[in-house]
């Protein structure tokens, strides 16, 4: 593909200055013909966050699995703190993934149990051997996850099957599972993608609340340029598999973001479905109005930000 | 998402490029090709039972006679009689847990999904298809021989029979979870047995009572058969009594296991009914007492697990099947030394059963009897598809006109169901003399009540979304049913009626115990004969179809998908 080796003109923030808690290095990785990975590397420091922001089918959720050890590489290497995830097994990258908290865009509950049963299956890797029902766990784990669930608003929803739970409600007891883990990184596979705007942003809120109290490193993919702006610290774009941008927010408009899909791009068709997909258009010029859920989220987590800095 | 990802290669193909044919695989015409030759078999069967409506009228003649004969139908003494239930249904319970309880492993290692290795999935799936092959009667007649007469060897064949079923349906269910939350697991740390209680077991635990529960059903009906060949119970006395000719008494037991099945049936339906309700509404009348009460101060103690209505129902239900089961092993009075005893009877027991041999039968003999056997259960199998077409669809609460005419037929279903197979075929051989005609219609009739039934929840579970689109677009009841209901349901249906071929093979083989045509003549006289090397040539002939029926739903399944 030509014209798309310009990576180094569109990176413009990447080096970490804090030591790197996940180093990807040149990974790739393949599903039969589909090449999901290409040459992707990748380095996040401790207390980043960081948002992958790509269209569907771009690599985010591959790249995101395999720093949780769900997927390996074809080629390259993953390190994730201090651990060459692609190459452990067993109990030690059992032990790894319990540092390594994973929310899904689907929350991935168990419907039928309640949501503190789902949130003590983020302890399991603490404890040995299975477990079946709340008496299971010890009081020390039962009470750590009620505290959790307090944590996310849901203290009164604890003993409630968990599938009758909204779906923000539901993301939120996704994020208290992970929270069980006591992780040191947060991984987000398009954690607000299936919940409507109110709901994302409470979530986002959260999440990044959460990541700046406890310092967790966090890298969440989303498909939204408006929010992946008013939310990330740093943004890494993704397109077929490879990095065409790694940048810092601060000072980024959606305009740039889009400028350089635009450079990359290289059929007026994608760039459609770019446009679709990441719910901006081009050329409106700087002054147009940002829409509405690009308003609700730039309100919700400028407050957010401003604690940070 | 996927839609606009999509997009640039729509926007960039040319609207007048017609769309890619659609080409037929040829697995899809080859299997589409064997339904047909099914169908036509099962056609040819059935004009080969030679059913006959003319000549059931005149038979009418002999019914009319039997039970002039019969005279008033009498039944035990009542405390016997009560001894007896509570027999049969202890027995039946504990051979239906022993089943449950050992196809969770089994389930474990046979499901794809779960299986630790191809080889442990290959072993497992092959234990269960043959667990399911042996007829429980030829399990209890081996039994019988091995341990002390009592309900040992019937709860044991009940039992080992029934981890077939459990584990092929439990495996199923396994293999069809959601796996998300298993990946939650494995992603937050878990191993693979943790993955497997806390992410598993929760989402097929309902589908795992259903089961087990349809089981203990279809085992109480199946124990009066085990009665033929000695095992405890109310199947015991009724053998005895058609045996010595009094059938007075005789269909008074029959009468009583129909009314057991019946009950056993509404209850299960009840259990079911609550230990898989969906989520708690909490409107119900409890709950609302136990507000009135003040009992839902849930935040201000978090860390206990509040005593909502919910769980007390649960508890309760929980501490009445521990009594049950205490109650069943008592009343069973199992005969523990059995275990340690029986290791000795074993070769003994298995040089009787092998090698295998046709006897004094010609080869042709038996297969000829097993091919009539097939022809039987072929034969009532399209009668029944047909049937539950119409009775299950009408049971179906998505298709029923009025909640009225969908109870109507689920009591119809609950009733047939009811009634074991063996009594209806008892009843119409007398009726319509021996042969393959009244084991035919005996397994026909029986088996609506279960196909209809698996049909009737198949459609009701069937995502009610299209149906409200055509609803939504001005379609009447028939246009949603036609065009949504029941193309959504027609792969259950398929599923369903080799499932019922598989079952009415084995129904064939023990309804011949009682004179219904077919092999089973042959395995009953071969086992109260002795002659075992020949129950074994039987066994492995039955086995043989059954496997062969197993395999061309497996590949029905896999190429339908």
């Amino acid at each position: 593909m030509p014209g798309l080796t310009s990576k180094s003109s569109v990176t413009t923030g990447s080096a970490s200055r804090a030591e790197p808690v996940i180093d990807v290095s040149n990974i790739t990785k393949t599903f039969g013909e589909t090449t999901a990975l290409n040459d992707v590397s990748l380095t996040v420091g401790r207390g980043e966050i960081v948002v992958l922001l790509g269209l569907s089918g771009s690599g985010k959720s591959t790249l995101l699995r395999h720093l949780d050890g769900l997927d390996r590489p074809d080629s390259g290497s993953v390190t994730v703190l201090g651990a060459a995830v692609s190459s452990l097994k067993g109990r030690p990258l059992r032990a790894l993934r319990g540092q390594v908290g994973f929310v899904f865009q689907q929350f991935e509950l168990v419907g039928s149990l309640t949501v503190l049963e789902n949130v003590l299956t983020g302890a399991l890797f603490r404890v040995r051997g299975p477990r079946l029902g709340l008496w299971g766990y010890r009081r020390d784990l039962k009470l750590a996850a009620l505290g959790h669930l307090d944590r996310v608003g849901l203290l009164a929803q604890a003993y409630q099957r968990a599938d009758t739970l909204s779906g923000g409600q539901q993301q939120r007891v996704g994020i208290a599972r992970a929270l069980m883990q006591n992780p040191r990184i947060l991984l987000a596979d398009e954690p607000v993608a299936s919940l409507d705007p109110e709901s994302s942003a409470q979530v986002m809120a959260l999440i990044r609340e959460i990541a700046i109290d406890s310092g967790l490193t966090v890298v969440c993919s989303l498909h939204q340029v408006d929010l992946a702006l008013s939310w990330g610290d740093r943004i890494v774009g993704l397109r077929h598999g490879q990095v065409v941008l790694d940048t810092i927010t601060q000072g980024l408009s959606k305009q740039n973001v889009m400028e350089i899909y635009g450079r990359v791009t290289t059929s007026t068709g994608e760039l459609d479905a770019i446009e679709t997909e990441l719910g901006t258009e081009l050329g409106t010029g700087e002054a147009g109005e940002p829409d509405e859920q690009g308003e609700l989220d730039l309100a919700t987590f400028s407050s957010a930000r401003d604690n940070r800095r | 998402m996927t839609l606009t990802l999509e997009r640039p290669q729509a926007s960039q193909a040319d609207a007048a490029t017609p769309a890619p044919q659609r080409r037929a695989h040829p697995q899809k015409i080859a299997a589409a090709l064997t339904l047909v030759a099914l169908v036509a078999a099962s056609v040819f069967s059935l004009i080969s039972v030679d059913i006959s409506l003319p000549q059931m009228v005149a038979s009418w003649g002999n019914a009319q006679n039997f039970f002039a004969r019969v005279g008033i139908i009498s039944f035990p003494a009542p405390g016997e009689l009560l001894y007896l239930t509570a027999l049969t249904v202890g027995l039946v319970l504990l051979g239906t847990l022993f089943a449950a309880f050992f196809s969770v492993p089994l389930s474990w290692l046979a499901a794809a999904n779960t299986s630790p290795g191809r080889g442990w999935m290959a072993v497992a799936r092959f234990l269960g298809v043959l667990a399911r092959a042996v007829p429980d009667v030829v399990l209890a007649m081996v039994f019988v021989l091995m341990f002390s007469l009592g309900t040992l060897p019937g709860i044991l064949a009940i039992g080992i029979h029934s981890i077939g079923m459990i584990s092929k349906m439990f495996a199923d269910a396994i293999e069809q979870i959601d796996e998300g939350p298993r990946l939650a697991i494995r992603a937050a740390g878990g191993t693979r047995m943790q993955e497997f209680f806390s992410g598993v077991l929760p989402q097929v635990l309902p589908s795992w009572v259903a089961t087990v529960l349809h089981r203990n059903d279809i085992n109480l009906r199946g124990s009066v058969i085990l009665g033929y060949v000695g095992v405890a119970g109310l199947g015991l006395e009724m053998s005895y009594a058609f045996k010595s000719l009094n059938y007075s008494l005789g269909l008074g037991i029959a009468l009583v296991i129909f009314a057991l099945c019946v009950v056993m049936e509404i209850v299960s339906s009840a259990v079911r009914t609550v230990m898989l309700g969906l989520a708690p509404t909490r409107h119900g009348i409890g709950d609302r007492l136990l507000r009135r009460l003040g009992v839902t101060g849930q935040k201000a103690d978090a860390s206990h697990h509040p005593w909502t209505y919910a769980r007390l129902r649960n508890a309760v239900w929980g501490l009445l099947a521990a009594f049950i089961v205490i109650g069943s092993v008592w009343i069973c009075d199992i005969k523990w030394g059995d275990f340690l005893t029986v290791w000795s009877y074993l070769p003994e027991t298995a040089a009787k059963f092998w090698p295998p041999s046709f006897g004094s039968y010609d080869a042709p003999v038996m297969l000829a009897a097993m091919g009539e056997t097939i022809a039987i259960a072929l034969a009532a199998t399209i009668l029944t598809i047909v049937a539950s077409i119409v009775i299950g669809s009408l049971a179906a609460r998505n298709v029923a006109p009025s909640r009225r005419v969908r109870a109507g037929f689920r009591l119809v279903l609950v009733t047939i169901r009811g009634i074991p197979e063996i009594i209806l075929a008892i009843v119409l051989i007398v009726v319509t003399g021996l042969g393959t005609q009244a084991g035919t219609i005996a397994l026909a009739i029986g088996g609506v009540g279960l196909l209809g039934k698996l049909l009737a929840d198949s459609l009701e579970e069937v995502r009610p979304g299209p149906e409200q689109a055509l609803r939504a677009a001005g379609a009447t009841r028939l246009q949603v049913y036609a065009g949504a209901t029941a193309p959504q349901g027609m792969k259950a249906l398929i599923g369903h009626s080799f499932y019922m071929l598989d079952t009415n093979i084995r129904a064939a083989t023990i309804l011949g115990l009682v004179g219904g045509g077919g092999v089973g003549y042959y395995l009953l006289n071969a086992g109260q004969g002795s002659r075992y090397d020949l129950v074994t040539t039987i066994v492995l002939m039955i086995l043989v179809t059954v496997v062969a029926v197993e395999g061309l739903a497996m590949w029905m399944r896999r190429v339908f998908r």
